[in-house]
């Protein structure tokens, strides 16, 4: 009698750790991507420091400019989902690369100590974001993994969770950033 | 940093002279040890022979050890002036060669504080000791580094006490470039290596040390693992460039290395069981293969900054 009140007991103790695993995993992907989020609001805020500083040097670029602070406009305006967030965060990461580039050809601008401090700032926050990016993969691919693998697959196929989809760096963000075409528009 | 062709120039100018007069004090030194051993030796041997033909065979042990620490007691005097001598004549004008902006000090080192603050070894330190000091600049990053040899002392039931070491070997603090708050710890991977995926298992259990943090660069994981109490800053630290970098010095210096990001400052052990920039009292030091060994162990150290990419400030720390 007693031996079969342990069994169960161990049972149920067995279950409660894999349940409270699984959703220990899946709060840890929602962390990291919140933090994600913070990180990209972070650079959003730098966006019309960055324009207001670069704009007096930068004669030819002003169309980017417009365009990269309407873009700036939208992401904080808060209504979009996830999938906009990330696509928008990707034109937003391409264009802020181009004015970087662009950058080269203003000896001026290059010198002003307000633009290298911001400078700064945004390769700190870009390395941040990259960081927050991987950890992203590897808090989904440990969650794959126990969505996947026994005995967890067996409680996550019961609490309905499925496989989660890591960061991929989208194939134009890959390509080189065309400068020019970026500001011909 | 200094070819091994400007060395070796460097050492026919500079040190060979310098190592010449210092060879008169090792000689000097040398017959010292062999004196005191020819008189030693046979007087302890004397008593030996004599405790044992009345039987007491408990005191042969005793004259063993007194022996013992009465050559080490004149091993000791006898080669003080010889290795002062060698290490502000020779290591000294090494450091200055590798750059004019670091600073020797023979007989200080990393202080214990410092040591403790990494947060590599969790082991309590009763014993502190080290020497070889070097403080500088390289570029925009201060470094500093030192011989240690740390110990921890156990006592078995008869209160008899034994020394354990926690660590031996170059320990090494520099600036780091990037900002951060909490503390990453990266150490040699022996669960992994041994038990696989089952150590890999263990290592997550070790809560004690902080989140264990799984990083994608299959080599740095296998050589390594990482412990923080962020998941994010881990990886702003550990930059898939600096995990490379890192690979690579642990592959150049082929010792076992730990470090630790803590306080803004990066902090990293190469653990040696040998006595590093140490002078042979024995054998001549009018040879270029020893220097050249100091020249690569000092080399080793002040490259970090260069292999670890420590003066690249494009973040907003200065």
């Amino acid at each position: 009698m007693s031996m079969g009140l342990i069994i169960i007991a161990g049972i149920g103790l067995f279950i409660v750790m894999l349940y409270n695993g699984l959703i220990g995993k899946k709060n840890q992907v929602e962390n990291v991507f919140g933090t994600i989020d913070t990180l990209l609001k972070k650079r959003y805020d730098l966006i019309p420091n960055l324009v207001s500083t670069v704009q007096t040097y930068m004669q030819h670029e002003r169309g980017t400019l417009t365009e990269i602070t309407a873009m700036r406009a939208k992401a904080v305006s808060g209504n979009l989902s996830d999938d906009e967030k990330v696509d928008l965060d990707n034109k937003v990461s391409k264009m802020m690369g181009g004015i970087m580039v662009a950058v080269e050809n203003y000896p001026d601008l290059k010198a002003n100590q307000n633009f290298i401090q911001l400078q700064k700032t945004l390769n700190e926050i870009e390395e941040q974001i990259s960081a927050a990016r991987r950890a992203y993969n590897a808090a989904v691919t440990d969650f794959n993994n126990a969505v996947e693998m026994l005995p967890t697959s067996l409680m996550a196929s019961m609490m309905n969770y499925k496989r989660k989809q890591v960061f991929e760096i989208a194939e134009k963000e890959r390509q080189n950033v065309d400068v020019k075409s970026l500001f011909n528009k | 940093m200094p070819t091994l062709d400007e060395l070796k120039n460097f050492y026919d100018i500079e040190l060979y002279p310098e190592l010449s007069m210092i060879e008169e004090l090792r000689i000097k030194a040398r017959n010292k040890i062999l004196i005191s051993a020819a008189i030693i030796v046979p007087v302890a041997l004397l008593v030996l022979v004599y405790i044992a033909k009345n039987g007491k065979g408990n005191g042969l042990f005793f004259v063993g050890i007194i022996a013992f620490f009465i050559l080490a007691g004149i091993y000791h005097f006898a080669t003080k002036e010889y290795i002062q001598n060698f290490k502000t004549g020779i290591i000294e004008k090494l450091v200055k060669f590798i750059d004019q902006n670091l600073a020797y000090s023979r007989a200080n080192h990393i202080h214990q504080s410092d040591f403790s603050a990494s947060k590599i070894f969790n082991q309590r330190v009763d014993r502190f000791n080290g020497d070889d000091y070097v403080k500088g600049k390289i570029g925009q990053t201060n470094l500093e580094f030192s011989e240690i040899h740390a110990k921890y002392i156990t006592r078995d039931s008869k209160g008899r006490t034994r020394e354990h070491t926690i660590f031996k070997g170059l320990f090494f603090i520099a600036d780091f470039n990037k900002k951060f708050n909490g503390k990453t710890i990266v150490l040699p991977d022996t669960a992994e290596r041994i038990f696989g995926q089952l150590g890999s298992m263990l290592q997550s259990m070790n809560k004690f040390r902080g989140q264990l943090v799984k990083l994608e660069d299959p080599e740095f994981e296998r050589i390594f693992a990482v412990y923080g109490d962020d998941q994010i800053e881990a990886r702003y630290i550990l930059s898939t460039s600096l995990m490379k970098r890192i690979s690579d010095f642990k592959k150049n210096t082929k010792r076992t290395i730990y470090l630790s990001f803590v306080g803004s400052k990066i902090n990293i052990a190469v653990s040696c069981l040998k006595d590093l920039f140490e002078p042979r009292v024995f054998r001549t030091m009018l040879d270029f293969t020893p220097i050249k060994e100091y020249f690569e162990d000092l080399t080793m150290a002040v490259s970090i900054v260069e292999d670890l990419n420590l003066n690249t400030r494009i973040w907003t720390k200065e």
